[in-house]
């Protein structure tokens, strides 16, 4: 779920802890929710970076997430470019009390790590999306601060907008999200990540995007812009299918996740 | 243009030119000041940087490096914890100062032991948890720490000092100006952040950011000390001078509103006050200063000698007074200016620009404005000048000296000029940096606390270009870069020196369980990549672009100032060039600008100097129509320029940004007194017939207004070392001591060298009336250009008698030789108590022609009329024989055509 919507689907999956919205917000809340599929394949995924220089660099890969017991598990497998053919990450929330778990499959080493306390500013295989971006973003949707502000317009379409603060001494990297949620598919059309008054990262998606599969929406298109660093990484997603159905257990196992499809 | 019916024009419309220089001040002060904001328009640009020009390889290589790795110099914030930094209390604190740090304005990332990850391996299990959480987490691993930083390449030395009782935050700041980070209190807002959190005994700031603020509020601090300074000085002496309150306050105004126009010069040409140019407004207010001094000697001189005259008539015969020395004091220095034209830096060639245009503006003034608002003010107050007597006993004993001593004074001139020659042999280029502020400032004590706790505070970057994509995971390649880097790390200049490849080494042996034989570089090129994938971050994309085409080696050193850094960098250049050949290894960083910068300076300055030197001796060989004498009025200049440089090797003082426009400054500002001083012999000479006599009059003459005008300039630039800039004293004091020596110079050689000499200004040339068509009207100048009877004429004495006054007396034993140049006189002899009249004579006659070739005067010569005469002897034409030959030689033949046909008529009369 690292993938296409892994905005989306985080944003979302997320929210299903916030407690202390009212009426409004969690009408909001609820309807984002009902976009989760209990499990999600995504067929391609390919992100593609730009730096400072413009130069660009692609990854692709395959995603495949899914809900048990209410937690996440995604597992993303990369194929492109060939030198990293074969490497797969695998992260499993960790739910109330306990850790996020992520996993790393590297060809060149041959062997699973588990990584701990990657809470870091490291960029996800060289990506703008980062594992503290996610965290960041469930740390703020999963506490019990959203709110309503006022809502407005992105393009054509009303959006409602979302204010996610983290609570106080949290060591979220963000002081504060915006989530410009669309009101006809209760999907995020924008996100504004916000250190201290500062813009720092924005996640944008064009309506045009808007993609239904098995009755869930989803963007097939995303681009995260770091303001800070000038670079961008746009994410595109194809083939994807939401299912009420079970993934295999051995896609989201840390010993047998990077084997195989 | 007729200059001086122009000038007189100028002068008889005081009102017209008030109002004008008041308009044009009232626009120059909008441009300097917005009058809404109350904001200055002109910029202040500290930084080395300003000095390179814009297309320099060395900025083009740290724009680069900027616009792919989004870096510069970070501002270091090393604050000290007693005993140790390494407490769980104190990295805890750590972590809360580098909140503290994250909140200040324009901070976009602080690094230190608060984020930076301590990355543990062991059983399958990579930890990479920053070190203020393994400790919150457990503070007994604390204990630990000092370890794992030794351990760790990219951390020893860096974040905790080697003593372990300093911990460094590094801050980056987005696009904060040394403005910005004044205006904001920067500096007194970090360390309020250490004071809330406590126990921190002392603080340091340090890095390009920090020292350029300083060197920025130094130097508006050196601004706004200097320029009252030295208006306060020089009013001081001005008073003390000429004794009239609106005398001084007029100058000072004059001086005022050029400066005024100089800064409204620089906003409109874009040009910023840097280390260089930040000189010329207090040496626009000197140089005006001192040409005021001439001006106002000249203005109370015309009092007394046309007492009953016109306001406009006396600001006419000031302008017309002071014109030929103004007019060539100022282009002479302007000279100077414009030849650092030929400096590469355009910090330099911007100031050679502002200080011409500076110059150009107070020659201006003092010569058209000052006259008209002196007399419009009625500065009538008369008192005696001071020290008039004083001067007057100077001047004579001086005269005495130099005639006596003419051969010896020569002598040691010439000396003075091979030995100061020599002596600049031993300098060397080079500027120190931090070493410019003084010892006991915060910013310098800052640096060399950090400095020595990190064994180092200046950063050298290393550009290794590969230019094909993914060319910096081949392990040959890397292999080179570790070797190069290993290089670096064990020259003695090198603090430390960090790079991707340290990343790629600790990260390959975290992924391996620790195990140390995987400390070192993957031997295939896709581990590389995935292993630099996996541990993207924006610190390593500060280290290799995501392309993996070029990668940075950061080098901090522990050396300050040019001569130490650039020869660091020789070395290392070597060194970098025996990389393999897909390798490409460039130097940058602002210390490596600010050497750079500091040598092309250097190379600069002897061709600036050089073309100074011709280009004056060229002008003053036009000026006085010679190429002779040209030579002998720059000559006294070489003495103070070789004495500036003698005295720089004799001292070990380096060339530096500011120290290297010395020379040409002086020499643009030193020939002034040469001029005033030859412009005033020759004229003096032509009067009286005799060089000595004249030296002793010109001596007279100048003596007071020459050392009055070298006590201001070198009180100008005295002022300089009130600044906290170490260079800018130097530039003081140097400055002064060689202006002192210009003026012995100009006092001692210049005499003795023009004791023999008789010039001719062009001025002169312009001015002399020999009537319609000397040439063919005056026999004597027959087959001569207009501009040769001229010549002839002024190396002669044109003298004017009334009418009846008797020129020749019979008998007398006179050489003069006399060409009637208008008027008519009468030769007579008297026999027998009768006067016999031989001949009536008008323009063109020659007389007194038998006392040249040795005989008693044969008659007595009378004007009937008033009558100019132009009147030589052997001597002068001994000299025309000298200097301009082919004149002289058509002289010695009309004489002897005019002699033949007198001895004809004669012969004709006997017959």
């Amino acid at each position: 779920m690292k993938a296409t919507s892994w905005l989306g689907a985080l944003l979302l999956l997320a929210m299903a802890g916030a407690t202390q919205a009212d009426d409004a917000t969690q009408k909001l809340l609820d309807c984002m929710r009902a976009n989760i599929p209990p499990s999600l394949q995504i067929k391609e995924v390919e992100l593609n970076s730009t730096d400072r220089s413009g130069a660009e660099r692609q990854l692709k890969g395959k995603v495949y997430a899914a809900r048990a017991d209410g937690l996440i598990r995604v597992l993303l497998r990369v194929s492109r470019p060939r030198d990293l053919d074969g490497a797969a990450y695998l992260m499993r929330e960790g739910g109330a009390g306990r850790s996020d778990e992520i996993f790393l499959y590297l060809p060149a080493i041959q062997r699973v790590r588990k990584i701990s306390g990657a809470s870091s500013d490291g960029a996800l295989l060289g990506t703008d999306f980062s594992y503290n971006d996610m965290k960041q973003l469930q740390a703020a949707f999963g506490d019990t601060r959203p709110a309503l502000e006022k809502p407005t317009t992105l393009g054509d379409r009303p959006v409602e907008v979302l204010s996610l603060l983290p609570p106080a001494g949290s060591p979220s990297r963000y002081s504060r999200v915006l989530a410009y949620v669309d009101r006809q598919s209760c999907t995020a059309l924008k996100a504004e990540f916000f250190e201290g008054k500062t813009l720092r990262k924005e996640l944008s998606a064009s309506a045009d995007s808007l993609k239904r599969a098995d009755g869930y929406w989803y963007l097939s298109e995303l681009l995260m812009r770091d303001l800070k660093e000038n670079t961008r990484t746009r994410l595109k997603v194809t083939g994807v299918s939401g299912s009420a159905d079970e993934l295999p257990s051995r896609l989201f196992d840390p010993t047998s996740f990077y084997r195989g499809n | 243009m007729d200059t001086v019916a122009w000038l007189g024009g100028v002068a008889r419309r005081p009102r017209t030119v008030l109002a004008a220089v008041a308009v044009a001040t009232v626009i120059a002060l909008l441009l300097c000041v917005n009058p809404v904001t109350r904001e200055v328009r002109f910029q202040v640009d500290p930084s080395a940087e300003a000095l390179l020009p814009a297309h320099d390889p060395g900025r083009a290589v740290l724009d680069r490096v900027r616009r792919t790795f989004g870096i510069d110099d970070p501002l270091v914030i090393a604050v000290r914890f007693e005993p140790s930094v390494y407490s769980a209390d104190h990295v805890a604190r750590i972590a809360r100062i580098a909140d503290g740090f994250r909140q200040l304005p324009g901070v976009t990332d602080v690094h230190s032991l608060a984020n930076a990850p301590n990355v543990k391996a062991g059983d399958d299990e990579i930890d990479v948890t920053s070190f203020a959480d393994q400790a919150a987490r457990d503070p007994a691993v604390v204990a630990q720490f000092a370890a794992d930083i030794q351990a760790n390449p990219l951390y020893r030395g860096t974040l905790v000092s080697a003593d372990g009782s300093m911990a460094a935050f590094a801050l980056t700041l987005d696009a904060l100006t040394p403005k910005d980070y004044l205006r904001l209190g920067f500096d007194a807002r970090a360390r309020a952040v250490v004071a809330d959190v406590g126990d921190a005994s002392d603080v340091y700031l340090t890095g390009t950011l920090p020292v350029r603020a300083a060197t920025r509020e130094a130097l508006d601090r050196t601004l706004k000390r200097t320029v009252p300074a030295v208006f306060a000085a020089i009013a001081v002496l001005l008073l003390a001078t000429f004794r009239s309150v609106v005398a001084a306050g007029s100058a000072l105004l004059s001086v005022a509103i050029a400066l005024v126009w100089t800064v409204a010069s620089a906003v409109l040409l874009d040009i910023q006050f840097n280390l260089v140019s930040a000189i010329v407004p207090p040496l626009v207010i000197t140089i005006g200063l001192s040409y005021t001094v001439h001006l106002l000697a000249a203005h109370f001189l015309s009092r007394t000698v046309l007492p009953n005259a016109r306001n406009s008539q006396r600001a006419e015969w000031v302008m017309r007074r002071i014109s030929t020395g103004l007019t060539l004091s100022a282009t002479t220095t302007v000279i100077g200016f414009l030849s650092l034209l030929l400096n590469p830096l355009p910090a330099v060639r911007g100031f050679a620009l502002l200080a011409s245009l500076g110059t150009l503006y107070v020659g201006a003034l003092t010569h058209l404005f000052l006259p008209a608002l002196l007399n419009a003010l009625r500065c009538t107050r008369e008192t005696p000048p001071i020290a008039t007597r004083l001067f007057g006993r100077f001047a004579a004993a001086l005269a005495e000296f130099d005639l006596r001593y003419r051969r010896a004074i020569i002598a040691a001139a010439a000396l003075l000029i091979v030995i100061g020659f020599t002596a600049a042999t031993r300098i060397r280029g080079g500027a120190d940096f931090i070493a410019s502020f003084d010892a006991s400032a915060r910013v310098r004590q800052d640096f060399e606390a950090v400095a020595q706790a990190f064994n180092g505070a200046n950063f050298v970057t290393v550009l290794i270009d590969a230019r094909v994509p993914d060319a910096l995971t081949d392990p040959r390649l890397i292999e080179a870069i570790d070797s190069f880097q290993d290089w670096l790390r064990a020259q003695p200049e090198v603090g430390a020196a960090v790079s991707y490849v340290d990343q790629l080494k600790l990260t390959n042996l975290a992924l391996n369980n620790n195990e140390p034989l995987h400390f070192g570089i993957p031997n295939d090129d896709a581990a590389v990549k995935q292993i630099l994938l996996f541990a993207a971050s924006d610190t390593l994309n500060r280290l290799i672009d995501p392309q993996y085409r070029s990668a940075l080696i950061s080098v901090r050193i522990n050396v300050d100032g040019s001569q130490a850094i650039g020869d660091f960098l020789d070395r290392a250049e070597a060194r970098a060039a025996r990389l393999p050949p897909s390798l490409e290894a460039r130097f940058t960083g602002s210390s490596v600008l600010a050497t750079r910068a500091v040598e092309a300076l250097a190379a600069g300055h002897l061709a600036s100097i050089a073309i100074a030197v011709i280009a004056i001796a060229c002008l003053l060989s036009l000026m006085f129509t010679s190429v002779k004498a040209g030579l002998v009025a720059t000559v006294p200049n070489l003495v103070p320029i070789a004495v500036y440089f003698g005295t720089l090797g004799v001292l070990g003082l380096p060339l530096n940004p500011t120290t290297s426009l010395i020379a040409c400054i002086v020499l643009g500002i030193a020939v002034n007194d040469t001029v005033h001083f030859l412009a005033r012999f020759n004229s003096d000479a032509r009067e009286q017939g005799k060089e000595a006599g004249a030296v002793r009059s010109a001596l007279n003459s100048v003596l007071r207004p020459i050392t009055l005008a070298t006590a201001c300039l070198c009180l100008g630039f005295l002022m300089f070392t009130a600044s906290e800039l170490n260079n800018q004293v130097q530039f003081g004091l140097l400055g002064a001591w060689t202006l002192f020596v210009a003026w012995i110079a100009d006092m001692t050689l210049t005499p003795a060298l023009g004791s023999r000499l008789r010039i001719v200004t062009l001025w002169d040339l312009l001015r002399l009336d020999l009537g319609k068509s000397p040439q063919h009207t005056i026999p004597l100048l027959s087959g001569l250009s207009m501009r040769q009877a001229r010549l002839f004429a002024l190396m002669s004495r044109l003298e004017r008698h009334p009418a009846g006054a008797r020129i020749i007396q019979e008998g007398d034993l006179s050489r003069d030789i006399y060409v009637v140049i208008d008027g008519g006189v009468e030769a007579t002899v008297e026999r027998h108590e009768e006067r016999l009249v031989l001949s009536t004579m008008t323009r063109g006659a020659v007389i007194g022609e038998t006392g040249y070739f040795g005989q008693r005067r044969t008659a007595s010569v009378d004007s009937t009329t008033p009558v100019r005469l132009l009147r030589f002897n052997s001597q002068d034409l001994e000299r025309l024989r000298e200097r301009y030959p082919a004149i002289a030689a058509t002289v010695f033949r009309n004489l002897n055509r005019i002699q033949a046909e007198r001895i004809a008529r004669m012969t004709a009369l006997l017959k």
